[in-house]
């Protein structure tokens, strides 16, 4: 199988772990739940991932250098 | 009506109402189809029953006293005879039924699952997805038991007959069962003939019993079949279709436990879910089904009345029967027709069921169709209005106008009004325009006293009212001069499609835009009608002057480049003056810019036949700024020089002055400002108009034509490539024609053909381009982009060319050939769609009809194309237009869950950041530079901010021999 977080297409996809997600929510003043979301079985996601933690992902970005945003894995 | 505080709605509750509910909120109960007596009045328990509230003026409402207009209206209800199933709800029924026990009602899941359903719905509802998904995958769980995981008992197979028919599918043992026995043990191909002794052995029933089953005086029990259909391998049931009353359907759901529909996402104090089979039906207020009377006073009802008389009447014969005990399928007949009506009073269009239709034929508009589509209550009533203060006519042009700017025909004017509030300062003002009275001009047409009385101005009562104005008052005065409206044209695919502009009162009745604004509006002048709104307090008009008028609209959110700009002539105009920078003397320069700012002229450029000159570059460069400097490729092919606000060298056109990216216009607009860019682009418009008007500017047939030779050797140009074409043929015809890779045979041959003809008509039309002036007027409008492209003119001078359908050339029409003038499978060139002559030529017959077909296709598409883009238009627009913007820079939607976190990634407006591909979207230094240097006075102060010089430090005396140390002085 291709590990598709090779390609150079696919951005980086990393966990939070509790204080990061503590810092995030804190920041945007939000709950869990309002962020977006991504698929467990999304191929780009980490292998430990699991349902309910949240992974932030960096793009590089055209006008911002990079672009960070977060996504809560779900079923 | 009186003016209200507004209310904030502080909760909404959406579920099923408890019949009981309906009898409580009823003024009274209806019990007769009539609506009026023979005096025309409303008959008592009847449908129009004066407690449902009042329609005629003058009357009060006998339930809560207030008269017609204040009051809303209140329901009645009627008891119905037998309980019927509400239509809405019919998949919800059925998903009940299915997934619940017929014994014991209990939810065919064990605790287990019910535990594991509830949690899947809490998680769902937290991430505000779709509960739909997750109860109807704990009803596909439920419905795959077999039997009641509580009672035990078998459950059967519900059938839904749409709309409102539930059957219970029992398998029960065939009526013909002997026969099928009979006919399984005689002999086949692959089996012997069993015998009744060896089935007894088989299947362990006595021999005696068998025979009785096969002579058909028995019916064998459950076991018993069930060991001989699996003996003989036949099927000896048949289904059993049992319907389910709704009467049976509401005594199953009463017994369905609370906690169980939980699981399914109903939410049992609001809902239970027997109340979606009505018992008691409400009665719409006569408010919602006035009756309204005609001229020879017949008195003509509304639809929902005619199908609620139709309910009541069906309602009492049910009920008369069923007293008198009429027979049970007379009973089910008139059951059935009672749902009928229900069924139709909730909703007309139910596929399956004929919709209730009046005495004339025309399906009734009944509850359901008053809310759905485009007119209906929500898209129609709710999300769209017909509002006052606004007016509608044909636009039309004004050069005359700034691009701010609209004419507002003086009997619009009139009819519309701002509100002036009355003081000290402007007492003199507000009592000139009452004096003047609401048929001239700058008059008024309504005055407001303190006291909240609002009397109309007429003619006669004018100079009098005039001088009651006091400070206090509110005056409802014309539209004058430099007020400022919104305008809009259909369809508002963008936001430049509705923008601020300011009045200016014209006599005659069209609307007058200066023909710069029409690209955001995309609009023309051949019957194009627009709307224009007045806008109604302080608040609105500050931010429509300042976030929507037209200037401040000038560059695109879409691709962040200038839509304004210079069009059509004005470019032609622009390109004349520059392209081959003719000289102008004193009195024709003057009169170029007679209609700008400009009112003295530069330092003349030189002097002929001794008469000083200016030329047109430099003309054009009077309207620039100062100290623009600004270097482009213009889509003539030069190099545009700008440099200190001075036109070097180039030639300024579509590229340069143009709507959708003029880099000249853009630049202004983004360097200085929006007003300098309006001015610039007002400026340029008129320049243009007057340079159009200096050099005379026409075309004709006459300027297509080419000289007989050029003629000649387009017409050999064609006759080549028909040659070539039947070469290719020929080659083909033979067999001998090599097919291209990932191509058949036929398929190298239309490529090639095609590929042939184009280029003939691209030399056909080189040689025609050959043969035109640089003057030449449709040559300067292709080449300057104001119009028209040389393809075109290719088309006009040279060659047609090659029509096509779909793509192809042109293989339809008789059977294998296009036109019954050609022979059968003729590949040739003019058998196929090639036109070749041009349009200043004329087409011939055949050519004709080609050209048309594909004429006809380029018009089904823009046809297709508009009606599929709306709607995906219209769904885009829905599923975005609650998403925001918060001041964190995030965008949310409603419910506030994050869509981005920055808004587009960087939190940059399109029309701020550069747009050009190479640079950087946001140039930090540039700006950086640009804040220092607006901060700091003098250099020094700067240098010290910065850091870069070091001031003596005043700490100690005893630094100062050091400091001086490391300093230069």
């Amino acid at each position: 199988m291709v590990d598709v977080s090779n390609h150079t297409l696919v951005p980086d996809h990393t966990l939070l772990d509790d204080g990061e997600l503590e810092e995030v929510l804190e920041e945007y003043n939000i709950e869990k739940t309002d962020l977006p979301k991504i698929k467990r079985t999304d191929p780009a996601l980490p292998k430990e991932a699991d349902t309910g933690d949240v992974v932030k992902i960096t793009r590089d970005s055209r006008t911002t250098d990079q672009a960070v945003v977060y996504r809560l894995v779900v079923e | 009506m009186s003016q209200q505080a507004p209310q904030e709605i502080g909760q909404l509750s959406f579920g099923l109402m408890d019949p009981e509910e309906y009898r409580e909120m009823s003024a009274t109960k209806i019990i007769t189809a009539d609506t009026y007596d023979d005096d025309g009045f409303p008959i008592d328990m009847g449908l129009m029953d004066p407690r449902l509230g009042v329609i005629d003026p003058g009357l009060e409402c006998k339930t809560c006293g207030k008269h017609s207009g204040s009051c809303n209206g209140h329901f009645g209800h009627i008891e119905l005879a037998a309980p019927v199933i509400h239509v809405g709800f019919a998949k919800l029924i059925r998903r009940l039924l299915r997934g619940t026990c017929r014994e014991c009602a209990r939810l065919c899941l064990t605790e287990d699952e019910k535990r594991e359903f509830s949690e899947n719905l809490d998680r769902t509802r937290a991430l505000g997805q779709d509960l739909n998904d997750v109860t109807k995958a704990a009803i596909r769980q439920a419905r795959k038991k077999d039997r009641c995981p509580h009672c035990g008992e078998p459950q059967y197979d519900i059938q839904h007959e749409k709309p409102t028919t539930y059957y219970e599918v029992q398998q029960v043992l065939s009526s013909e069962y002997s026969d099928r026995i009979a006919a399984a043990m005689e002999p086949d191909e692959d089996s012997e003939r069993v015998t009744p002794t060896e089935l007894a052995e088989e299947t362990d029933i006595d021999p005696g019993r068998i025979q009785e089953i096969l002579s058909g005086d028995f019916r064998p029990r459950e076991e018993d079949r069930k060991a001989i259909e699996s003996a003989l391998d036949v099927d000896l049931t048949e289904e059993d279709m049992n319907k389910l009353m709704p009467s049976d359907i509401r005594d199953w759901f009463e017994a369905i436990p609370d906690e169980d529909i939980e699981v399914l996402g109903i939410n049992s104090d609001r809902s239970r879910p027997e109340w979606m089979i009505l018992t008691v039906l409400p009665v719409p207020p006569v408010t919602a089904r006035p009756s309204i009377t005609l001229d020879n006073g017949q008195r003509s009802e509304d639809d929902l009345t005619h199908k609620l008389v139709d309910i009541i009447r069906i309602n009492q014969r049910f009920m008369e029967n069923r007293e008198a005990g009429a027979p049970q399928l007379i009973i089910e007949d008139l059951w059935e027709l009672l749902q009928y009506h229900v069924t139709t009073f909730m909703d007309n269009e139910i596929s399956g069921t004929p919709p209730a239709r009046h005495r004339s034929g025309r399906p009734l508009k009944t509850l359901s169709q008053r809310l759905k589509g485009k007119e209906g209550r929500f898209r129609g009533s709710l999300s769209g209005k017909r509002v006052n203060f606004s007016a509608r006519t044909v636009i039309s042009p004004d050069p005359t106008l700034s691009l701010n700017e609209v004419g507002v025909p003086d009997r619009v004017a009139k009819e519309m009004t701002q509100t002036m509030n009355v003081n000290e300062r402007n007492l003199e003002e507000a009592r000139r325009y009452v004096s003047n009275g609401p048929e001239s001009h700058p008059g008024a047409n309504y005055v407001r006293r303190e006291d909240g009385r609002r009397l109309k101005v007429t003619e006669k009562n004018c100079e009098e009212l005039a001088e009651k104005v006091e400070p206090g008052w509110e005056v409802s005065r014309h539209l004058i001069d430099g007020d400022i409206v919104i305008f809009n044209r259909q369809p508002s695919l963008h936001r430049m499609s509705i923008m601020a502009h300011e009045v200016v009162v014209m006599p005659y009745k069209t609307f007058r835009l200066n023909t710069v604004v029409c690209p955001p509006y995309n609009a023309d002048f051949d019957g194009d009608e627009m709307n224009m709104h007045a806008l109604q307090n302080e608040e609105a008009r500050a931010e429509a002057r300042v976030l929507m008028r037209v200037q401040e609209q000038m560059l695109s959110p879409r691709f962040g480049e200038n839509i304004l700009g210079a069009i059509q002539d004005h470019v032609t105009a622009t390109y004349l003056l520059t392209n081959q920078n003719p000289h102008f003397n004193e009195t024709q320069a003057l009169d170029l810019l007679r209609a700008t700012r400009i009112d003295e002229l530069p330092e003349p450029d030189g002097v002929e036949d001794g008469e000083e000159y200016w030329t047109g570059r430099t003309v054009f460069s009077e309207l620039l700024p100062d100290s623009l400097d600004l270097e482009f490729t213009s889509s003539a092919g030069d190099t545009v020089v700008i440099e200190d606000g001075e036109l070097i060298e180039g030639t300024i056109d579509e590229d340069a002055v143009g709507a959708f990216g003029g880099e000249v216009v853009d630049t202004i607009a983004k360097q200085y400002s929006r007003t300098r860019g309006r001015i610039f682009i007002n400026e340029v418009s008129s320049v243009a108009v007057r340079t159009i008007m200096h050099f005379g500017f026409s075309i004709s047939i006459d300027d297509e034509s080419i000289p007989p030779e050029a003629q000649a050797q387009v017409d050999e140009a064609i006759e080549e490539a028909n040659e070539r074409v039947e070469e290719l043929i020929e080659t083909y015809e033979r067999g001998e024609l090599e097919s291209l890779p990932g191509r058949t045979i036929d398929e190298t041959l239309e490529m090639k053909i095609m590929q042939t003809l184009g280029q003939a008509r691209d030399s056909a039309g080189d040689i025609a381009e050959d043969h035109f002036d640089d003057d030449n007027p449709a040559v300067v409008m292709a080449e300057s982009g104001a119009r028209g492209s040389m393809l075109n003119l290719t088309q006009m001078a040279g060659c047609v060319g090659q029509q096509a359908v779909r793509g192809e050339r042109i293989n339809r029409g008789y059977e294998n050939r296009t036109l019954s003038h050609f022979e059968e499978n003729d590949l040739s060139a003019d058998a196929h769609g090639f036109v070749e002559h041009s349009y200043r030529e004329g087409l011939n017959p055949k050519e004709f009809f080609f050209h048309a077909m594909g004429g006809r296709e380029g018009l089904v598409d823009t046809a297709v194309r508009t009606s599929k883009s709306g709607y995906l238009q219209r769904r885009l627009i829905n599923a975005l237009s609650e998403l925001e913007t918060q001041y964190d820079g995030t965008v949310r939607d409603t419910s506030d869950t994050i869509v981005q976190f920055e808004f587009g990634e960087d939190g940059t407006s399109p029309v701020e950041v550069s747009s050009s591909e190479e640079e950087d979207a946001v140039d930090v230094d540039q700006i950086a530079d640009r804040v220092l240097e607006s901060e700091f006075q003098d250099e020094r102060e700067k240098e010290q901010f910065l850091g870069e010089t070091r001031e003596p430090t005043n700490l100690s005396e005893h630094a100062d021999d050091w400091w001086l140390a490391q300093s230069d002085d």
